[in-house]
């Protein structure tokens, strides 16, 4: 089903993120090695925007900030004509602590940003004037009293679905707080409100992904902890009269594995939502589909060196494809941000 | 007696014992010293000068240095060090520029010892000699250093910087009369103290002004500088130049660095202003912090290890009056939360993934994981100073591709590309449509499009010439199968030219198909097993309620079948009497030869009996018309939708909404479509597939998304030849009266595509311009420019 391929991506430590862009030709990666000193600390995370905005990659960073970057190829009467390099466009200095987590707002709500930092406050940037990428203001701060370390943006389009975030945190302390909270924007007060609060996860939260909505009425989120849990969260129709407060939801779990048998610490969905990917410290990617019933199963291993795992039969998707549509990533990266950035 | 000393001071079995823990002072800190015991620390700041005695659970006061009733300016402390050979022995560097040393043995209050009033401004530092009692070195603001012999009332010698600042003096430990200081303007000196005339070395160090420095502990001649431009370098000093062995990344400006006992990699290094925090750093590790430690709410100003050979206790003072002694193993551990792998999916199913290369070693024989533990990364892992790094963590990037056709979003590009969403009648999309499913693998799909022909395409609608496949669809879906429903679908999708197609597709079901009915079933159970996105007891339980009616066909048929045909039959259970309606006798032969016929030939219309039609009207009629108009499906339909939608293929959502248009949108609400719309549209132009979201735009009834593709659909031109704005409508130019679209190759007007050069505005048709370009890469309106084309 995979064909592996490893890449060389030059990092001199860990790799901590990577990010397809939004045509999935493209690759960023992230690593503690500050990619070429443009942050002065380990780079936790790398995101795109979406494409409408430009070539935009925001990143954040143990130095406290975040950075917001743009490619530009060079002008036409330029020696570097043609060649693209990326431009930090702005840094984002609000937080005291390490920023953990940065990622767009879904293209519907403009350019928006989120940051969440350890030190517990999720930021929400707004760019008001798109084609100026260094100009951000701050919109809102929400406390999260406890130290975050991922994010996700409900990428619903749908108008009934109002703009929500869910927070995770890898709050170590033993006392036993649920570690994912979800907050939603409220039209009335134009602030962001609780708006639920997982109180079954109580373990450090490494990973939280919301499914890509396309024309589901409820939500899907992933959460990675010390196992993979997949939570539904149901609006429940909202009272014609009680337009104001949260919504609220009927939240269901329908899916933890254990199988990685330790930390798990990525999960990220499939363009259509209907398949995760997870990623622990066993080294191994596994993949779940639920079938028709809700029944999330496994439907691969993949260990991180390419090697076959055991059990690892496919029936993926079962819709043998005629045609092949495989982009050409290695050469799609050549010349492209594989985590380089020249300041 | 040197030695001595130092053997006592050694750590012997007696461990350094104590915990966690902070006291208040009075005010703020500006440098700490701890005493050679590591039983006392002194704090030093512009009005505190007070030893600690450390205990198990807390500092308790020992002493207050202030003494006097006026205050001096000579007891605003910038520096303090204690000696590190005489217990008795410190030193302070005063605002003002003093350098007093103090002396508490004395039987007096006032300790104060020896007053040296040499410098003319600020004393940065002082520093005692490593193995000699007496001497003593100060750095200051004004430029100059100065060693003292504490035996004698005035400095011994004077070494001029020739620079602005010196921040830091230290005596090296490997050698004994070489010292290095750090300056303003980002140089480190290295002197040898008989020579005060011209400093041995100087090497720029930092880009700006190094503030610390600090040579490494274990005779290595390695110093450590920590400089505003945030970073902490190693230089190994025994080369004949120095050589910068590691260069550490820090969030702020460095403003103390102190070497970690017994960790030959380790070092401590706090920040001058915005960072509260103290990091420990492995050198070798330069980008992530080994420890971190967050007690101070103000900038830390000193930091000390409190035992020479004891790496686990650090002292720090800070701005914000407090004196903390952490413990390493309290430290929280930026490592232990960086993640060590990455992922991510691609658009096309690819999985890029990244992950530390020991986690996804080769080796087998790891020990699988016993519960939750998980596996030792290098800093968590017991502190043993002796225990050899293991190396730099890296990761291992890899990215998983789809091999093509398994699975792949491959089938949504095509399916996108080859669906027909307008244009031609219901039926023929539908079968269209179907046709693309089921070339694709997608037979639930399929079966769907065959559905949807099947409700809404009621037989007044179907063309005339279409008729003698009705008849085929009437003889089939007698049959009572399991899911009558579906199997009358299959008949109806194998209309007219869909029975070509199909052809091309299974050939095995194909030439029996319309033969013999009952080899229909089969086909038909294999389809629903193939077909394994969506469930096919999905469509079976929803049809359920339609069964009965349709059953009430079945009698004609089976009645009408040979025996050969009847058999199958009964490998399923009949669920419906057949006599419910009496056949009518006259067209039983026509039925049974229709079949055959339609099969063999595409226009067999003309063999079609009237019969044949007249049958199917009565059935259809006695279907749709009397009992189930396509207004009892709509509801269905919709489910059918939003099952599709929920199951991540949006596409089937909005391609059906599309086709089917009226027929069904009324009974979806409108923010449902749209949140379809959007997501569709979204997702093509994921792919890049931007003709076809400007088609679903341009086909979407809801205003919020046929408006998408109307923002910004301004052009502005300019004039060929005046190179002017085009102010008015139409392709004449207000000022020059010429047409400003003509071709450059042909001289006519040009309407319709028109291509233009952005450097030059000349222009005219694509193909001419195109095949102008093949010869010659100059305008071909001879303006000389090299227009490009691509």
């Amino acid at each position: 089903m995979f064909v592996a391929r490893s890449i060389a991506a030059d990092h001199k430590d860990l790799i901590h993120d990577v990010s397809f862009d939004f045509h999935g030709r493209r690759m960023a990666t992230c690593s503690s090695d500050q990619s070429v000193k443009t942050h002065s600390g380990s780079v936790w995370r790398v995101t795109w925007a979406h494409p409408e905005f430009g070539q935009v990659l925001a990143s954040c960073s143990f130095d406290r900030t975040a950075a917001v970057w743009e490619e530009i190829v060079g002008e036409s009467n330029d020696k570097l004509r043609g060649q693209s390099h990326w431009v930090k466009r702005t840094t984002l200095v609000d937080s005291r602590t390490s920023v953990t987590d940065v990622k767009f707002a879904p293209k519907h709500m403009g350019l928006m940003l989120a940051t969440c930092s350890a030190d517990g406050i999720v930021r929400i940037y707004e760019a008001p004037d798109v084609m100026n990428l260094s100009q951000w203001s701050l919109q809102h701060e929400i406390s999260c009293k406890l130290s975050c370390s991922c994010i996700s943006w409900n990428p619903s389009s749908s108008r009934a679905h109002s703009p929500m975030i869910a927070v995770g945190s890898d709050d170590s302390s033993p006392s036993a707080m649920a570690k994912v909270q979800i907050f939603e924007y409220n039209e009335n007060t134009r602030k962001y409100a609780k708006a639920e609060t997982l109180m079954t996860v109580t373990d450090a939260v490494h990973d939280i992904a919301f499914a890509p909505n396309l024309g589901r009425s409820y939500h899907i989120l992933a959460i990675a902890t010390k196992d993979v849990r997949i939570f539904t969260l149901k609006p429940v129709r909202k009272e014609l009269t009680s337009s104001g407060g949260p919504t609220k939801f009927e939240i269901h779990i329908v899916a933890q594995f254990d199988n990685h048998n330790s930390q798990v610490w990525r999960v990220s969905w499939n363009i259509t939502g209907t398949v995760l990917a997870s990623s622990g410290d066993d080294g191994c990617v596994r993949l779940w589909k639920a079938n028709y019933m809700d029944n999330w199963k496994c439907t691969g291993i993949l260990k991180g060196n390419g090697s076959p795992v055991n059990g690892s039969s496919q029936q993926g998707n079962s819709n043998p494809s005629l045609g092949s549509n495989i982009p050409n990533l290695q050469n799609s990266l050549n010349g492209s941000s594989s985590g380089r950035k020249h300041s | 007696m040197e030695k001595m000393s130092r053997v006592t001071t050694a750590l012997g079995g007696s461990a350094l014992t104590g915990h966690t823990m902070h006291c208040h002072l009075d005010a703020p800190a500006n440098a700490i010293s701890v005493c050679r015991d590591a039983a006392q620390v002194v704090v030093a700041g512009r009005s505190i000068f007070k030893i600690y005695a450390i205990e198990e659970e807390q500092f308790v006061e020992k002493l207050n240095l202030r003494v006097g009733r006026k205050p001096s300016l000579n007891l605003s402390c910038a520096d303090v060090v204690w000696h590190q050979m005489d217990e008795n022995l410190l030193a302070t560097a005063a605002t003002n520029g003093v350098v007093v040393t103090w002396n508490l043995g004395r039987p007096s209050r006032n300790k104060q010892d020896q007053l040296f009033t040499e410098h003319k401004r600020t004393v940065n530092k002082v520093c005692f000699h490593p193995s000699e009692a007496h001497v003593l070195l100060s750095g200051s603001q004004d430029g100059f250093m100065k060693c003292f012999d504490l035996r004698k009332k005035d400095s011994v010698s004077t070494f001029s910087g020739q620079s602005e600042s010196v921040r830091d003096v230290q005596f090296s430990i490997r050698d004994y009369f070489t010292f290095a200081s750090t300056f303003e303007n980002g140089n480190v000196q290295l002197w040898d103290i008989r020579r005060p005339d011209r400093c041995e070395r100087m090497f720029t160090a930092h880009n700006g002004p190094v503030f610390c420095c600090d040579w490494h502990p274990d005779d290595r001649g390695w110093l450590a500088t920590g400089g505003r431009d945030k970073m902490v370098k190693v230089w190994d000093m025994t080369t004949h130049r120095a050589k910068e062995m590691h260069c550490v990344q820090t969030i702020a400006s460095v403003a103390r660095v102190k070497w970690r006992p017994e960790c030959r990699h380790h070092l401590a290094t706090c920040s001058m202003m915005v960072d509260h925090n103290i990091y420990v750093w492995d050198v070798r590790r330069p980008f992530v912090p080994a420890a971190m430690f967050e007690e101070h709410r103000d900038v830390t100003t000193g930091i000390a290890w409190r035992h020479p050979h004891d790496p686990s206790f650090l002292l720090s003072g800070s701005k914000d009056s407090t004196l903390c002694q952490h413990l390493f193993r309290d430290a929280s551990q930026p490592v232990e939360r960086a993640n060590p792998e990455g992922l991510c999916y691609g658009l096309f199913g690819d999985l890029a993934f990244a992950a530390k290369e020991s986690l996804v070693a080769t080796d087998s024989g790891r020990k699988p994981y016993a519960g939750d533990r998980r596996h030792p990364i290098f800093f968590k892992r017991k502190l043993d100073p002796a225990e050899p790094f293991t190396g730099l963590a890296s990761s291992a990037l890899s990215v998983f591709e789809m091999e093509p056709g398994s699975g792949s979003m491959s089938w949504f590009v095509d399916t996108a590309e080859r669906y027909a969403l307008a244009g031609r009648p219901l039926a023929e999309l539908c079968d269209h449509n179907a046709k693309v499913a089921r070339e694709l693998g997608r037979n639930q799909v399929a079966q769907t499009w065959t559905m949807l022909r099947m409700i809404y395409c009621s037989p007044g609608v179907v063309p005339t010439t279409n008729l003698n496949h009705s008849v085929g669809k009437g003889s089939s879906c007698g049959l009572p199968l399991m899911n009558s429903f579906n199997l009358k679908d299959m008949s109806q999708g194998l209309g007219s030219e869909t029975r070509l197609d199909r052809s091309k597709g299974d050939t095995r079901s194909d030439t029996v198909l319309l033969d013999s009915s009952a080899t229909l079933i089969t086909n038909e159970d294999n389809e629903e097993t193939e077909g394994s996105d969506v469930p096919a007891d999905y469509l079976l339980g929803d049809v359920e309620g339609e069964e009965e009616e349709l059953y009430l066909l079945d009698p004609e048929h089976a009645h009408t079948e040979e025996p050969e045909y009847v058999l199958p039959q009964e490998a399923f259970p009949l669920r419906h009497e057949i006599v419910d309606t009496p056949p009518g006798p006259e067209h039983l032969q026509d039925k049974a030869e229709s079949p055959h016929v339609s099969g063999s030939e595409a226009d067999a219309a003309s063999l079609a009996p009237v019969d044949a039609s007249f049958s199917l009207i009565s059935v259809s009629h006695a279907l749709y018309d009397s009992r189930l108009p396509p207004d009892f499906f709509s509801a269905l339909v919709c489910d059918m939708l939003r099952f599709y939608a929920e199951q991540g293929d949006v596409q089937m959502a909005v391609s059906v909404l599309i086709v089917l248009g009226e027929r069904v949108r009324k009974d979806i609400d409108e923010q449902t479509q749209e949140h379809w719309y959007t997501s569709y549209i979204d997702l093509l132009q994921r792919f890049c597939l931007w003709n076809v979201s400007n088609q679903v735009v341009k086909l979407s009834t809801s205003r919020a998304i046929s408006c998408l593709n109307q923002a910004s659909t301004t052009l502005h031109v300019n004039c060929s030849h005046c190179k002017r704005p085009m102010s008015s409508r139409g392709w004449v130019c207000d000022r020059c009266h010429r047409c400003a679209s003509m071709c450059a190759v042909c001289h006519h007007v040009v309407k319709g595509l028109f291509v233009w050069c952005q450097g030059c505005s000349h222009g005219g048709h694509l193909q001419h311009i195109m095949k102008w370009l093949e010869g010659s890469s100059h305008c071909p309106a001879g303006c000389g420019h090299l227009c490009e084309y691509s």
